[in-house]
């Protein structure tokens, strides 16, 4: 099985530590999700991937060996700051960055009319790409991207600034490369979809790999949560509430007559089952559900904590 | 180093360039101003060179003047047409303007001839009817005393003295056509030069403001993007200069201008194009690289103002110092310098001043040169290239 590693990458811009002992692995036909706060790293880890600029240390590696220039070209890369020549036709573009990454012109030909219609800009490929909109224009680059049928895919960021449609077709394009075997790595900061889509997800923070792992992996909880809403006066359902051991409720934000209810970690088993019980001697219960954590959660979880961190650093710093 | 996307960076450049519009109509009207600046001055040459004929009308009793008249005219390089006619007719052919005008009559004795003329006399008539009458009294007294008029005319044209000269004179001087072909040349090489050079700045710029450098260099390296675009607008700059030299020179030939001037027009031109080709591969490196200095368009003007010196110092140094002494040694040893060799040695050459080592030497040294600025220029293009945000410097990029 064809596996893409990242071992241990190092980088830094003069004293800032941009990237420190970055390792995680992406296997064919996953889509590893990249997430992490603005300046995390995650720009300076794809560049590196990509070639682009040069770790201090470390090394990414494919299938065993270290990722050269002629595997580089089997890649397909979308860059953060999209980059096409603007006075050139998309399809002259397209053949050219096709050329490029080693196709013959009729592939590239055939390969560029299949983008470009299935990414609904057929109709501009005679057109110079400055002409085309916003959003036109990033269809194209993705275009750019898959236009060599890559056999790995490093994407920074590809859905921003798409429409909810061309999500869709983004989503459906990720998932028949990754069912093709094709390792897709991509970083986003919409989390719903990143939780959507992705096999599995990492955290970075600070240049540090702080969480990786599949959605379900990464969102299991030792404190379990539930959303209560019962049929019967708030005042007399916060009161029984409070009885029932091992568990801490509070009224729902934005729902009147809804709680939270957190059980403890290490809590009595079946906990969830004697509230159930409990909440319907109280009255018809209008919902009762196990609340997970999503990646958002998480997500803030690993910020706040680093965020707390840095702000000790700094606070011994200055002290 | 693969070849084949060198070469799909070259052929981009060339595509994009030559085939706008915008350069589509500056070559037409660039070709429509050497041709037409050709016959214009083609026109003013010709009225300038063809002085126009004159005309000399004799009575019967100075008949004797005709031959005199003829040979003067041959010695002094004027066209002259002599008739005979009556006094009256004379009168009347004076004062017309069409073309059995003439601009003198001449009547009497012809020892001492009465010259009728319309208003002023033309002063080469003038000068040529007093040599023919000098000779012909001359030739008249010499008879009279028994001599050969014949033998003593050759006499008199061989007594001359022979000149020479211990070392030949060089040709110099800021007139002639040695000194017109070597400006024009050098023109078009600094025009090429400095256009193609801004063509590869505002490219290398082009591809990092639009960020389209990162997908580049994600599939080749740096020095291959880099020589791409050195090829692939050489290739256009050389089009451009063969085009337009090539029609300077259609225009001259076409109009018989060639036949009077000296210079070797097509090996002037042949060197030009060698002297092109070594000074673009000097220049083409410099801008490309230090054009990945910067990152905005703006800040162009920053990085190439310095390449612009090194090209405008060697130009004006050979508009002023080659044609006065285009074999002095400072000359002999600037014309060996790069950035100086490609303007003086193609302005020595049309003045017949360099030696064949010269030039082999200087074509030597440059191409030199040109390793280590590959050197040095893909260095820095390489640390600049990727760099966003202010101006880099250039200790910076050269250091790593």
């Amino acid at each position: 099985m064809s596996v893409l590693q990242i071992d241990a990458l190092n980088k830094s811009y003069g004293t800032l530590r941009a990237l420190r002992d970055l390792s995680f692995d992406v296997r064919s036909g996953e889509i590893f999700g990249f997430v992490g706060s603005n300046g995390a790293g995650k720009t300076t880890a794809m560049r590196i991937i990509l070639g682009v600029l040069a770790a201090d240390s470390g090394q990414v590696r494919w299938n065993g060996t270290e990722l050269d220039l002629e595997v580089r070209r089997t890649v397909g890369y979308m860059p953060e700051e999209r980059g096409l020549y603007p006075r050139m036709k998309v399809g002259e573009q397209l053949r050219f960055l096709a050329g490029l990454h080693g196709m013959n012109p009729v592939e590239a030909r055939a390969s560029v009319e299949r983008w470009t219609d299935r990414l609904g800009v057929g109709a501009r490929r005679g057109d110079h790409v400055q002409k085309l909109s916003l959003g036109n224009q990033q269809r194209v680059q993705l275009a750019a991207a898959l236009v060599h049928n890559p056999a790995v895919l490093v994407l920074d960021e590809p859905f921003s600034g798409l429409d909810p449609v061309a999500v869709d077709v983004m989503s459906a394009v990720l998932r028949e490369r990754t069912d093709d075997g094709v390792p897709v790595i991509f970083s986003s900061h919409q989390l719903d979809l990143v939780e959507r889509l992705c096999d599995r997800v990492g955290i970075i923070s600070s240049g540090q790999m702080v969480a990786v792992g599949t959605i379900d992996e990464l969102c299991v909880t030792d404190r379990p949560r539930w959303a209560l809403d019962v049929q019967a006066p708030p005042t007399a359902v916060s009161t029984w509430l409070g009885t029932v051991p091992g568990v801490t409720a509070s009224p729902m934000p934005g729902r009147p007559g809804a709680f939270l209810v957190v059980g403890e970690p290490d809590g009595p088993p079946g906990v969830g089952q004697q509230l159930l019980r409990g909440a319907l001697d109280l009255g018809a219960v209008r919902e009762f559900s196990p609340i997970r954590p999503s990646l958002m959660d998480l997500f803030r979880d690993v910020v706040s904590a680093d965020d707390a961190a840095t702000a000790a650093a700094a606070g011994k710093v200055t002290r | 180093m693969r070849t084949g996307p060198v070469w799909m960076i070259a052929r981009r450049e060339i595509k994009t360039r030559m085939l706008t519009k915008a350069n589509i109509i500056s070559m037409a009207v660039m070709l429509a101003v050497i041709v037409i600046g050709a016959f214009v001055g083609n026109y003013f040459l010709d009225r300038d060179a063809a002085a126009p004929e004159r005309s000399v009308a004799l009575e019967q009793s100075v008949s004797a003047l005709q031959p005199h008249l003829e040979l003067a005219a041959e010695q002094q390089k004027i066209e002259l047409r002599v008739s005979t006619m009556t006094a009256d007719d004379a009168t009347a052919a004076l004062v017309s303007a069409g073309d059995d005008a003439i601009d003198a009559f001449l009547s009497g004795d012809p020892a001492s001839p009465k010259m009728l003329v319309a208003e002023q006399p033309d002063a080469d008539v003038l000068a040529l009817v007093g040599a023919a009458v000098r000779s012909y009294v001359i030739t008249d007294q010499i008879s009279a005393l028994g001599g050969d008029p014949g033998a003593f005319e050759e006499m008199m044209a061989a007594a001359a003295p022979t000149v020479e000269a211990l070392q030949p004179a060089s040709q110099s001087g800021y007139e002639g056509p040695a000194y017109g072909i070597s400006m024009v040349m050098i023109s078009l090489l600094l025009g090429a030069l400095i256009s193609s050079g801004s063509i590869i700045a505002m490219g290398v710029v082009e591809e990092k403001t639009s960020r389209v450098v990162e997908i580049l260099l994600a599939t080749i390296k740096p020095t291959q993007l880099l020589a791409g675009k050195v090829l692939g607008i050489g290739a256009y700059g050389l089009f451009q200069i063969v085009v337009l030299a090539g029609a300077l020179a259609g225009a001259l030939a076409a109009l018989g201008l060639t036949a009077d001037i000296e210079v070797n027009i097509g090996a002037s031109l042949a060197l030009l194009i060698v002297w092109f080709l070594l000074g673009y591969a000097l220049f083409a490196l410099l801008f490309g690289g230090f054009a990945a200095l910067v990152s905005r368009q703006e800040e162009i003007g920053s990085v190439t103002t310095p390449l612009m010196f090194l090209l405008f110092v060697p130009y004006y140094t050979t508009l002023f110092v080659v044609p006065g002494d285009p074999d002095s040694t400072v000359v002999r040893v600037l014309s060996q310098i790069p950035f100086f060799a490609p303007f003086m040695m193609p302005a020595r050459d049309a003045f017949g001043a360099v030696a064949g080592w010269e030039l082999a030497l200087s074509m030597g040294i440059a191409l030199l040169t040109i390793p280590l600025l590959v050197w040095v220029a893909a260095r820095v293009y390489q640390r600049g290239v990727l760099h966003t945000g202010g101006r880099m410097k250039l200790a910076e990029a050269l250091k790593g």
